[in-house]
């Protein structure tokens, strides 16, 4: 990465630290949604994006990281951090035990499989009373959401070096060649069962964390917020949107959608989940690579990139 | 043993349901390798256009099924035509998203059109029913078991016996064998996609007849069929009888010996064991 | 001497279909040997089965004494069984370059640890085959013959003792096939066994020191070059059976 580029990066980073001292409240909220979103795409890059796994099921571990801290602080009057570190422990159980039979399955069974996960997850915690059953759990109010920011910022910080760990390093292309050419990866030495239940753990681990933390933030819990189908396609959107299979893409993406999201709703309330949509549909059509693939080739081939995807992909 | 009975009973009138539900899913699916997430935003639309048959034109929702079946066969086709055949080549993931995004979008005109407000379509005779021995049979009920069985059979009969079924199964293995039927490709694509979506319709019109209808119920009953037509197998147009049948029965048994809100788990944690265990299906080929 | 690889008894049904039958044999150490037999024969069958890629429904496969039967593909990759594939599987969205590096990482005893030395061996493998100007190219970019020798290249990346060549030499010219028979032959001269699959019956004469072949899924010689095609039986596999 050239000189002036990774100053940029800092130089953002700095800018965002700093938003809870010269921000208003309302910013910092949206920080704090956005900041976690693209924890949630970032750690759906690992599996779906490095390692080809579409999983449609990372909002179960989004619901047992938020499960985990709000039971260990409700129920077992521990502090947060521990919390934390149980909703970390379900999420690898339950990455390790479900994940290899479901990891077997190709392409969209896979996505299938992950999807009916979720829809079991949430009905049976929903019918658990250490977890407040139907009802939720109330959790201890913490009125610091400059804490909580910088708490999501620094997990996205760590959540990004992650990826850019996996490019530089024996396990990320092992993911990488497994996502390429599963066979071809097997063959040449790729131990991919192990490989694959590792990338789904890691990428478990971070959508347990952010659930966690928003658990805390929001202070309340209920399974079908927690288990919530849409953030897992909100966060698949995201990662793809922004360039799936790249360092930075899920960020943008999660920073540009939600921008446009909340811009609309606070337009046109009704038509802004409309809108979503339709971006969705749009982008798949003209960019289906995400942002970073358009960013990169646009600069070549200008608005042809948009007719010649279509030109490539239709019948 | 009376209420057992009845249960089963219950369960293969839902099952019926169930299977036309997931025909048009398992159809597209199985032909046109798309995996489609706005399937049950489709059958919602299906029932709201009977419902305003219903309400507005006085047609009675069976009788006026056909109609239900051809609007959504041309919104099918010109989605398909429109829409999709620009992704047809793509990976198959894009087919994924761009499905969602159509859900997202079909939901939220749904919601614009109509109202969140809960709606059913309740002819006259809705609430009567039949004995039969120690079983009752709500006439409702046993009405969309009916249209369920003659459509998913009448679909198979045209799958295996005329021209254009014929055509449509060749497609599914070669697109070049859909030129030898003396078809183009891009209208044949629509024309199974818009089987596809008009029997969603249809299967959303016996839906209001039995249960409420909201624009947000695409995303259940995408799930629902979802289940129904992997349980049942992709390969067998008859598949997704047995997997309504088995789905139906298996929620009818749990919601009265574990408990209503355990009905779900049931059905998707048979999903999850079949995906496991036989990805194929109960009625489809090992692999 | 012992062989390195064994092969006992092996045999693979498909639903109906027997692709391998009872076929028993040996590679040495340091011995070229090339598999011959018309199409379908189940050659290839019989290179999955030692590779790891499909099971034997009967039989065993021993490499260095050791079975190996009931073993996965990617652990018979660390143990130093490397393999082409006919019907090639490069990682199109990775360079030539990372493509052959994957081979390095994880090859023979688990591999390179560290991705830049894992490179620099991926580099002097693409260089031995001859497509040390193509490092940085897309692996999709590549033309047939390219495609073929960066098949070569993953698996010679992964240090291998035994080489599984699955027609290398499909599609080639005259002057292509001479060139891969030189690299065949520097391959063996590093000390690695070779076992080849090849339609081409003057290249692999002039390449192997023993020939197999199969037909039907089983083996009917096995010998020099000269016994085998001098065989009445192989001749007539190859040419159908003789008019009386």
């Amino acid at each position: 990465m050239k000189a002036w580029q990774k100053g940029s990066l800092v130089v953002a980073l700095l800018v965002l630290v700093g938003v809870p001292w010269y921000g208003s409240d309302v910013l910092v909220q949206f920080g704090i949604s956005t900041l976690l979103l693209a924890v949630l795409a970032q750690g759906w890059n690992i599996i779906g994006g490095y390692t080809g796994y579409a999983s449609f099921g990372n909002s179960v571990f989004y619901g047992l990281g938020s499960y985990g801290v709000a039971i260990a602080m409700v129920q077992w009057h521990l502090p947060f951090g521990v919390g934390m570190g149980f909703g970390v422990v379900l999420a690898v159980v339950f990455a390790v035990l479900l994940g290899i039979p479901v990891l077997r399955l190709k392409g969209h069974y896979f996505a299938i499989a992950t999807l009916a996960l979720s829809q079991v997850m949430a009905a049976i915690v929903s019918n658990i009373p250490l977890a407040g059953q139907n009802i939720g759990l109330v959790l201890p109010p913490l009125n610091n959401d400059r804490l909580f920011y910088e708490l999501s910022l620094g997990l996205l910080v760590v959540a990004t070096l992650t990826i850019f760990w996996l490019t530089r390093s024996r396990f990320g292309f092992g993911l990488i060649a497994i996502r390429e050419n599963e066979e071809g990866a097997a063959v040449m030495g790729v131990n991919t069962t192990l490989y694959k239940v590792m990338a789904f753990a890691l990428s478990g681990i971070f959508s347990a964390l952010a659930g966690g933390i928003h658990a805390y933030w929001i202070t309340f819990l209920d399974p079908d917020s927690a288990f919530d189908i849409s953030l897992n396609v909100k966060m698949i959107i995201m990662a793809v949107f922004g360039g799936a299979g790249t360092v930075l893409g899920p960020i943008v993406g999660a920073v540009s959608l939600s921008a446009i999201s909340e811009f609309l709703s606070s337009e046109v309330t009704s038509i802004a989940g409309l809108f979503f949509g339709i971006v969705i549909v749009a982008a798949v059509v003209l960019m289906p690579r995400g942002l970073a693939d358009m960013f990169r080739r646009f600069r070549k081939t200008g608005w042809r990139y948009f007719s010649e995807n279509i030109r490539a992909h239709k019948l | 043993m009376d209420l057992l009975a009845q249960i089963l009973v219950n369960g293969v009138l839902l099952g019926g349901l169930y299977a036309v539900m997931a025909l048009g899913l398992a159809l597209v699916w199985g032909v046109l390798n798309i995996v489609n997430l706005a399937h049950g935003a489709f059958i919602m639309l299906g029932a709201y256009v009977s419902w305003h048959l219903y309400t507005y034109l006085h047609i009675d929702p069976f009788l006026g099924l056909p109609i239900t079946a051809v609007v959504m066969f041309a919104l099918g086709y010109a989605l398909q035509r429109g829409l999709l055949n620009l992704i047809v080549r793509a990976p198959m993931f894009n087919t994924l998203l761009i499905t969602f995004g159509l859900e997202v979008v079909l939901t939220y005109l749904a919601q614009l059109a109509f109202s969140a407000d809960f709606r059913t379509i309740n002819p006259s005779y809705a609430g009567n029913s039949l004995q039969w021995g120690p079983v009752t049979l709500p006439v409702a009920r046993l009405g969309a078991f009916c249209m369920a069985i003659v459509l998913t059979v009448g679909m198979w009969l045209f799958l295996l016996h005329t021209r254009l079924g014929r055509a449509i199964r060749a497609t599914a293995q070669n697109l070049v064998a859909a030129r030898l039927y003396g078809v183009e490709p891009r209208h044949l694509y629509a024309v199974t996609f818009a089987i596809g979506i008009a029997l969603a319709g249809a299967a959303g019109g016996l839906y209001g007849t039995v249960s409420q209808i909201n624009p947000y119920i695409g995303a259940t009953l995408t799930a629902k069929s979802f289940a129904i037509a992997i349980i049942g197998g992709l390969d067998n147009p008859l598949g997704v009888i047995v997997g309504g049948l088995f789905l139906g029965i298996v929620e009818s048994l749990t919601t009265l010996y574990v408990g209503p809100t355990y009905a779900d788990v049931a059905s998707f944690g048979i999903l999850v064991l079949v995906l496991i265990v036989r990805p194929t299906g109960l009625l489809g080929k090992t692999a | 001497m012992t062989a390195l690889l064994e092969v006992r008894h092996a045999t693979r049904r498909f639903a109906g279909l027997v692709a391998v039958s009872d076929v028993s044999f040996t590679l040495a150490p340091g011995e070229i040997l090339g598999l011959i037999g018309p199409n379908g024969a189940g050659k290839t069958t019989l290179i999955s089965l030692i590779s790891g890629t499909l099971a034997p429904s009967e039989g065993e496969v021993l490499f260095e004494g050791k079975s190996i039967t009931h073993q996965p593909a990617f652990r018979r990759a660390r143990l130093g069984i490397g393999r082409t594939f006919q019907i090639m599987r490069p990682f199109p969205g990775l360079s030539v370059l990372d493509n052959v590096a994957v081979g390095a990482l994880f090859g023979h005893g688990g591999g390179q640890a560290q991705l830049a030395k894992a490179r620099e061996q991926a580099r002097s493998s693409l260089e031995f085959v001859g497509l040390g100007k193509f490092i940085d190219q897309r692996a999709d970019e590549l033309g047939g013959p390219g495609r073929k020798r960066l098949e070569l290249a993953k698996a010679l990346a992964m240090q291998p003792k035994v080489l599984l060549c699955d027609e290398v030499m499909a599609g080639l010219n005259h002057v292509e096939i001479d060139e891969v028979i030189d690299v065949i032959r520097k391959v063996r001269d590093q000390g690695i066994s070779i076992l080849v699959i090849e339609h081409v019956i003057k290249a692999i004469k002039s390449l192997s020191d023993r020939l197999l072949v199969l037909h039907h899924g089983v083996k009917i010689a096995d010998g020099t070059s000269d016994e085998v095609l001098a065989n009445p039986t192989v001749v007539q596999a190859y040419l159908g059976k003789k008019r009386t």
